[in-house]
């Protein structure tokens, strides 16, 4: 079935306006946000579609982010679909609250455009903010461009509220490379959307919060209480996985795009070595990609779309009995030789069928991940794969990291 | 979904449909409230401030404490304008 | 015996319409006013209010305990640092969805005027519509007694101890009422346990003022435990503080202030500090500072309120 082609529009947007478009077309009832660069302008399209009479939901616009999370997480345990977005300092300024709603199983659905969050106050692109909140207990996915943005907004919706699932998302898509950048998005028609959606309305009722119904949320778990809460959460994110590739597919049928559930695989079946990414690098990854094909190397990508729960079945099947895996990060993880990503894939090097790992640490910082670095990537996988002395980490746009390590 | 067995639902939620939880705070008490009925008017200010509002109205125009939960505080007696109320110790009372 | 006059009853029994949803035996220390007051509100608002409370004193008997409840409300377990948002995320859902409520946004004086202050702020702004109650006991008493933005000049607590150089908190308490009365929110009061009927009255005028918006009441309610009071003495302390000027009632409609319990001959506050322990270590010079203060507050107050009847309301803050 192909719907689109009859009623969706092709317009050139920012990533920030995809996202807000995609929460206008989920109906959320209420949306509560505080701006901060570079998600300003998600609430600002939203904004207007309430002004403009568009987006028929009660609009918070809150004194901080902490009060987005928290009006955010309340609504929707009164029953209500939500929407939130947010960034970096936001993001931590809402975490207690980004908690609690995790623990209080409420199906939120946020957009985090991805900043440094380190101690230093610095407005560039980085992962960090994602990776300092990695176990919130949320499900996270990462978004490569505009048109993905929208789509896995969307997706959000049918994961976070269906009844098997009932846990937050947070949509992740890296700052000022995919906020303010624009390109072609396919726009869905509402109808099509409101298909897509209407699954969850054939769900039996999550349990809500009405007045006069004796019935409280938030409670304490004591002793075996608060492990049963636990282990629930954790045994949902679990069934989070395959719930995500067979929403893909579903969404596929509706919108004749797919992306391939927890992970997407370019040309990586026939490939030697790998390389393992997430969001807007992986767009130039491919490319890069597709050049070192002509030239008869056999390399390949695995995109990481859904980083939390960690999709370590799907890396295992996609990674198992290659040569040499190049694990690229936007992050740090502080006492580890390699970025965050790269030390949790470490874990089932085991299960690997034997392929050689090797970290590469670029893109912090609003530092581009330019082809001349993916190729040095690229390279030094293939010296790896080729059994040659590589060194653990690299930090591909700082050479001088690389120099004090052999110092030492 | 998984199996349920401290909670009836998915998440955090508690219900009062059955039981509530309740502690014998009854226990607690080392003075008991005593009303004698003579001095009592009946103006319920006893009831009204008692934090427990366990003071209870008797068919004779009177008020009695509910001794299972009563904690002892002696606000019924501090507050009662005609001294109706003693508190007295709970030794008094050990048969 | 005499057939009793039942025209004697106390007119705040006719207030009390509703049952007390809560379990009779309820954790809270003897004496506490905090417990009489959470018993009171449902009883005069009713069974159907919403409410939803922080981690505090009241924490572990608004919460359930694994699938069991202390009590009958629908209720909502909330962060210290986000009451009032959670509040105003269940009211607006509500609106959207058709549903009529009263939210009762319940909460000590460490929430509303200090860590939850912000939100608190901004649903004021906003002019959210639920009823935010703060039960003011001047400290953070479930952590054991520390110090708040409200606990008055001088008093002793854990973090403010007496000590060989510094003796009490040496700042003077916030008023919170007041602050929020100058948001020209729809209702505004400060109550007390020792005039129950002015408290029904005031909680019942909120539920008619959350129609328009924001209402929020700051009740005194002391704390025997933390407080080094008998706890027999809890109503005792609430009247000498309105007898004393120290804690005031007034009510604030759209901000224009107008005391509801007017002093004629203030007494002074020594009546009051008597009462407990925290202030037993004060001089009679201490005293002074703590009595200059709740006269310049008085003063204040009765300043505004003859301002705020001069002065023309802007549409802005009409409803």
């Amino acid at each position: 079935m192909n719907t689109t082609a009859i009623s969706s529009n092709i317009q050139v947007i920012t990533g920030n306006a995809a996202a807000a478009i995609a929460a206008k077309l989920a109906r959320p009832d209420v949306v509560a946000a505080y701006p901060i660069t570079p998600q300003t302008e998600v609430i600002e399209q939203i904004s207007s579609f309430h002004a403009s009479g568009d987006m028929d939901c009660e609009l918070i616009t809150v004194e901080g982010e902490n009060s987005a999370m928290n009006a955010v997480m309340a609504a929707s345990l009164a029953g209500g679909r939500v929407f939130t977005a947010s960034s970096s300092w936001g993001l931590v300024f809402m975490y207690d609250a980004v908690l609690a709603t995790a623990g209080a199983r409420a199906p939120v659905v946020m957009v985090n455009v991805n900043r440094e969050t380190p101690g230093i106050i610095a407005v560039s692109s980085g992962q960090q903010d994602m990776i300092s909140t990695r176990d919130a207990g949320w499900i996270f996915l990462i978004a490569e461009n505009c048109q993905e943005i929208m789509d896995l907004v969307l997706q959000s919706y049918r994961l976070a509220e269906d009844y098997d699932i009932q846990l937050p998302v947070m949509v992740h898509y890296d700052g000022f490379f995919l906020s303010y950048l624009s390109e072609g998005v396919e726009i869905p028609a509402q109808e099509t959307v409101d298909q897509f959606l209407s699954v969850l309305e054939s769900q039996p009722k999550r349990t809500m919060l009405r007045p006069g119904e004796k019935l409280g949320v938030g409670t304490h778990g004591i002793l075996g209480g608060y492990m049963e809460l636990r282990h629930k959460h954790v045994t949902a994110m679990e069934r989070s996985k395959a719930k995500f590739d067979a929403i893909d597919q579903e969404f596929a049928d509706i919108f004749s795009r797919s992306y391939g559930g927890q992970l997407e695989e370019y040309l990586t079946e026939d490939a030697d070595m790998v390389l393992v990414g997430s969001g807007s690098m992986c767009g130039t990854i491919k490319s890069v990609i597709d050049e070192q094909r002509e030239k008869g190397i056999r390399i390949g990508l695995v995109k990481i779309r859904m980083y939390r729960p960690f999709p370590h079945q799907a890396l295992v099947k996609a990674l198992k009995g290659k040569k040499a895996i190049g694990v690229v990060d936007r992050s740090l993880a502080f006492g580890f030789d390699g970025g965050p990503i790269y030390t949790e894939l470490k874990a089932f090097e085991t299960k690997l069928g034997g392929a050689k790992l090797v970290s590469f640490i670029d893109g912090i910082a609003n530092t581009d991940i330019t082809k001349t670095n993916v190729k040095q990537m690229i390279q030094m996988t293939a010296d790896l794969a080729d059994g040659k002395d590589v060194p653990e980490v690299t930090w591909v746009s700082y050479p001088k990291a690389n120099k004090d390590k052999g110092e030492k | 979904m998984s199996s349920n067995q401290y909670f009836n639902h998915e998440g955090p939620w508690s219900e009062a449909t059955d039981s509530l939880m309740c502690t014998d705070t009854g226990d607690w008490r080392s003075k008991r409230p005593v009303v004698d009925k003579e001095k009592c008017i009946f103006c319920g200010f006893c009831a009204i401030y008692c934090p427990i509002q366990v003071m209870e109205m008797t068919a004779d125009s009177c008020f009695e404490p509910d001794l299972d939960f009563c904690k002892g505080c002696g606000i019924c007696a501090k507050e009662c304008p005609k001294g109706a109320i003693t508190m007295v110790s709970e030794g008094e009372f050990v048969s | 015996m005499a057939e009793k006059n039942k025209a004697r009853l106390t007119k705040v029994l006719d207030y009390l319409k509703y049952d007390d949803p809560f379990s009779k035996g309820v954790s809270f220390c003897p004496g506490c006013g905090l417990e009489l007051l959470l018993r009171f509100i449902p009883r005069v608002l009713g069974n159907d209010i919403i409410i939803t409370g922080t981690p505090s004193c009241s924490a572990p008997v608004l919460l359930g305990q694994n699938k069991q409840s202390w009590h009958t409300l629908s209720y909502f377990g909330t962060l210290m640092t986000g009451a009032a948002a959670n509040a105003t995320g269940l009211v607006r859902y509500y609106k959207k969805a058709g549903i009529d409520n009263t939210v009762v946004c319940f909460n000590g004086d460490g929430t509303a005027n200090d860590i939850g202050f912000g939100n608190l702020s901004g649903a004021a702004e906003r002019n959210e519509p639920f009823i935010y109650i703060c039960y003011d006991n001047e400290g953070y008493m479930n952590t054991g007694i520390q110090k708040s933005g409200t606990t008055p000049y001088g008093a002793t607590t854990t973090t403010t101890p007496y000590g060989t150089v510094h003796k009490g908190k040496n700042l003077r308490r916030m008023n919170l009422g007041v602050k929020m009365a100058m948001n020209k929110i729809p209702y505004t009061a400060t109550a007390t346990l020792s005039d129950l009927e002015d408290l029904a009255k005031k909680l019942l005028k909120a539920k008619k003022a959350k129609e328009r918006g924001f209402c929020f009441l700051h009740v005194f309610a002391p704390c025997p435990t933390g407080w080094g009071a008998n706890p027999a003495d809890t109503i005792e302390i609430c009247r000498q503080a309105v007898k004393t000027n120290y804690f005031p009632l007034w009510e604030a409609e759209n901000g224009k202030i107008r005391m509801t319990k007017t002093v004629k001959k203030p007494k002074p506050v020594s009546n009051y500090t008597k009462l407990m322990k925290k202030f037993n270590h004060m001089t009679e010079a201490d005293l002074e500072i703590l009595q200059e203060d709740v006269e310049y507050e008085t003063c204040l107050l009765g300043g505004l309120s003859v301002l705020e009847a001069e002065c023309q309301l802007p549409v802005s803050a009409q409803d």
